[in-house]
């Protein structure tokens, strides 16, 4: 695959991720115990032989760079093969941020041809699946496509988040829809896309917007060679909580075709310090483990059921923790209850608090649309006091203390912000991880 | 900073542990659920901020080359850093295999002057300890010594296997050696050799220089240090630290079964140990998956593992499965084992992709007092199995067994393999 480069879109604010979103790009949220969602793509080109990958970033771009460094840890390294990071710059061509995905992709277009890419592979890095692109560009060159779309059948209910198609018999896209309200099919576009190099350069140059779906597949399918790629695999967009703490809880149940081990998705553990120095994990002589995923560098006194934990996670005597993603070096005092909490790196639990109780009878007050259906998400380095109770759909925002918590009056769908202004540590933390 | 460069000598088999040594030299064997016990050395090394490091191999040393990979785990990479293997080779001057510590440093006195150092820090491989080299040679310097050695207090059981010093009472620290005897017969002091040994430059060079008579010198222990105190400073040095040899099963046992306990004597946690996550792909395998109807409790546990049954105070390396029904008890699993439906382990010690078959039984019944065949090596009740092995499905096996690597279903006794026998 010598004559294909990939573009990785990784921009997006992903704000529908609220609190995990908040201080990262969303490709770089924290997934599946060790891994970050861009990953799954990045493994995806690496297994399949491609040598070049352009990064487009934009929004928070630290955590990002800071993960995919040399790109050694998907051996994007050597003399023919690299994983580049490419933000917005200046130039006489080129000279503003990218107003969309295809004008991130025009401006980035010479990094394509310093390669002499007769095809280009356009990703997103939010996505989680495991999908081999090379008989997907076979079939491109076989239909003598201009755009080859892979595309996947979803439930007639998700149509409206989703750019549709409907086909001929030769998997030929005959009208298109983006994200319609009243779809004709339930064909999804899964935001994965061959192009040929000459084509690409063409369609960008006459594009009338910026968006790489809708100004340029949605308006080649009605004057050029788009086709269908059928893929019948996993494959899950995990742009809101509900979805992420879905999918994640997918990695649990056998039959939900998230496979890790057979996936071998890379990740890079020299991000952030030392996440690879750490020793295995701890299971104490109270530990009760169920249906769970857990990574190394963790001790468990108490009982983790039907939950992920990445790195370093500390869960102590007469804990609980059910249904819940636990993210890299969480503290759990003693006694405290967990029921479907997304805790992001470093938050504390203090002794005998219980989180996620009650029914999710209302939505978060703040951010309705985002937390609905019980979840509490609890942002990062959030600190929450020993005997707090916390109630389903909560937000408590990244870098809360102890006292914000504790003066404030919590009921379903409370929403905690910090307000104290913040500390100059907290602001470069903020921007980091 | 003056310079230190470490020579690490990684080449020796130690028969004592059996099996478990059979295709790799005892600085690769793998301890503590994920290390090498090289890794131990070499991390100090690091933390001490000694960067250029030679390793002295020989036995079987493919394993710990793929270990040591570019150094790159260490840090030690660079144009200032860098760890070289350096294997027995033939060349004008040497060309044998290294006969000894002594020696081996000989041969390879070439690659200690080009580094061209202030000091040479020579090192066994094969201990487990974590130890400040800075230290040391600050002593060193402090009592203007030609040759430090480092000791460690041991118990008079079991110290014959030790060079033994007699430490004149100078300060806390150590002091100047009276008296140095390797390996005695007769017991002369609890002070042991942990077998590292700093050289000023000048007196390395005397040693290579005046006193190598090859190939009749061949130890340090023998054959120089108890020459050498009547003609330069030799001192000894006090570590206090933990350490541990691991040169028995039973050793080796222990100091893996230290680390579970609540208040571990190797607190490797506070180590900041390094190993290469390359070796045994540790860096690709995915959090352990932990099933509906798994038990763990009092141990440790790293990636790639699949947990559907019960494990109970055992030390699981990565890439384990063990399924559904099946009890492992008071054992060390290396890479890659699988342990199916049913089977019982009770105070196992097996090697890499070991297979043990469905409802096969293994370490079960009374303590045997020991190994036939072995008698001094395996008394203690662990049932050793070695690298590949096949245990066959509902085959019992008692205590105190060894079993050779590579042995298929068709290798084994039908039904039971008695107390103490050995497969060969």
């Amino acid at each position: 695959m010598r004559d294909c480069v990939a573009f990785l879109l990784a921009g997006g604010m992903g704000s529908r991720l609220n609190i995990l979103a908040k201080t990262r790009a969303k490709p770089a949220v924290p997934f599946g115990g060790n891994y970050r969602i861009i990953d799954f793509t990045l493994s995806n080109i690496m297994h399949s032989g491609i040598n070049q990958v352009g990064i487009l970033t934009q929004y928070q771009p630290y955590s990002l760079m800071q993960h995919i460094r040399s790109g050694e840890a998907w051996d994007f390294i050597g003399r023919s093969r690299s994983a580049r990071i490419l933000p917005p710059s200046t130039g006489i061509n080129a000279s503003d941020w990218y107003r969309g995905t295809a004008d991130a992709v025009a401006q980035n277009l010479n990094f394509a041809k310093r390669f002499n890419a007769r095809q280009v592979l356009v990703l997103s890095g939010d996505h989680i699946y495991h999908m081999d692109y090379r008989p997907m560009m076979r079939f491109h060159k076989k239909r003598k496509a201009d755009i080859t779309v892979a595309m996947m059948h979803v439930p007639w209910k998700e149509t409206k988040h989703f750019g549709i198609a409907s086909v001929d018999g030769d998997q030929r896209i005959i009208d298109w829809q983006e994200k319609p309200e009243q779809a004709k099919n339930n064909l999804a576009s899964m935001g994965v896309y061959v192009i040929g190099m000459n084509y690409l350069e063409r369609a960008l140059q006459n594009a009338k917007g910026y968006d790489f779906a809708r100004n340029i597949i949605h308006d080649a399918v009605f004057k050029d060679r788009v086709y269908a790629y059928p893929f019948d695999g996993y494959w899950a967009d995990v742009g809101t909580l509900r979805a992420f703490w879905n999918s994640n809880m997918d990695i649990l149940r056998k039959e939900s075709g998230l496979n890790l081990c057979q996936w071998h998705v890379r990740t890079n553990l020299d991000d952030e310090g030392h996440i690879a120095d750490r020793l295995p994990t701890r299971f104490g002589k109270n530990a009760q483990i169920k249906n769970s995923l857990i990574s190394f560098g963790c001790s468990i006194e108490g009982q983790v059921i039907n939950s992920i934990l990445s790195p370093g996670v500390r869960i102590e005597k007469g804990d609980r923790i059910v249904d819940s993603v636990i993210m890299h070096d969480v503290i759990v005092k003693q006694n405290a209850h967990l029921t479907e909490v997304i805790a992001d790196k470093r938050a504390y639990f203090g002794a005998h608090s219980e989180i996620g109780i009650g029914e999710a009878s209302r939505p978060n007050e703040k951010f309705p649309r985002h937390i609905f259906t019980g979840l509490t998400a609890i942002g990062k380095a959030a600190q929450i006091p020993a005997m707090t109770k916390i109630y389903r759909n909560t937000i408590i925002e990244p870098f809360c203390d102890k006292d914000v918590i504790a003066a404030q009056d919590l009921h379903v769908g409370s929403y905690v912000k910090q307000r104290r202004v913040k500390s100059a540590v907290h602001l470069a933390e903020e921007n980091f991880n | 900073m003056k310079k230190t460069l470490a020579m690490v000598l990684a080449g020796g088999r130690v028969e004592e542990l059996s099996v478990i040594t059979l295709f790799r030299p005892k600085a690769a064997v793998p301890f503590g659920g994920l290390y090498r016990v090289i890794d131990f050395p070499l991390s100090n090394l690091m933390n001490s901020g000694i960067d250029r490091i030679g390793i002295l191999s020989q036995y079987r040393s493919d394993s710990l080359i793929n270990h040591i990979g570019s150094g790159a785990a260490w840090d030690m990479i660079g144009s200032f850093r860098g760890i070289s293997m350096l294997p027995p080779m033939k060349g004008t001057r040497s060309s044998d295999w290294y006969k000894g510590t002594a020696d081996a440093v000989y041969q390879n006195m070439e690659f200690i002057s080009n580094y061209d150092p202030d000091y040479v820090l020579v090192l066994s491989g094969d201990h487990v300890y974590h130890m400040d080299y800075k230290k040391l040679i600050k002593f060193h310097e402090s009592v203007n010594a030609d040759l430090t050695l480092a000791f460690v207090k041991v118990p008079k059981k079991g110290a014959e296997r030790f060079g033994q010093a007699i430490i004149d009472d100078e300060n806390q620290e150590g002091g100047r050696i009276l008296r140095y005897a390797e390996k005695p017969s007769q017991f002369i002091s609890p002070w042991a050799s942990m077998t590292i040994y700093l050289f000023s430059r000048q007196a390395l060079n005397f040693v290579m220089d005046e006193m190598m008579k090859p190939p009749e010198t061949k130890h340090f222990g023998n054959d120089i240090f108890p020459v050498l105190l009547d003609k330069k400073r030799v001192y000894g040095y006090k570590f206090r630290g933990p350490w541990a040899y691991t040169r028995t099963i039973d050793e080796y046992w222990q100091t893996n079964m230290d680390i579970l306990k609540d208040k571990p004597t190797f607190d490797i946690e506070n180590w900041n140990v390094r190993t290469n996550l390359e070796n045994e792909h540790i860096l690709d395998r995915t959090p352990s998956l932990f099933g509906p109807n798994s038990l763990v409790q009092q141990s440790l546990i790293h990636h790639g593992c699949r947990i559907d049954g019960i494990v109970k105070h055992s030390i699981i390396f990565p890439g384990v499965h063990i399924e559904e029904g099946a009890v492992v008890e008071n054992s060390i699993l290396m890479f890659n084992a699988i342990v199916k439906k049913g089977a019982k382990l009770t105070q196992v010690l097996s090697d890499m992709k070991v297979v043990f078959g469905e409802n096969a039984h293994v370490g079960v019944g009374e303590l045997a007092a020991t190994n036939i065949e072995y008698p001094n090596l395996l008394n203690s009740g662990t049932t050793l199995v070695g690298k590949g092995t096949h245990i066959p499905a509902n085959l019992e096996v008692g205590k105190n067994c060894i079993i050779y690597p590579n042995k298929r279903e068709t290798d084994f006794p039908k039904t039971k393999m008695e107390n103490g026998r050995t497969l060969k």
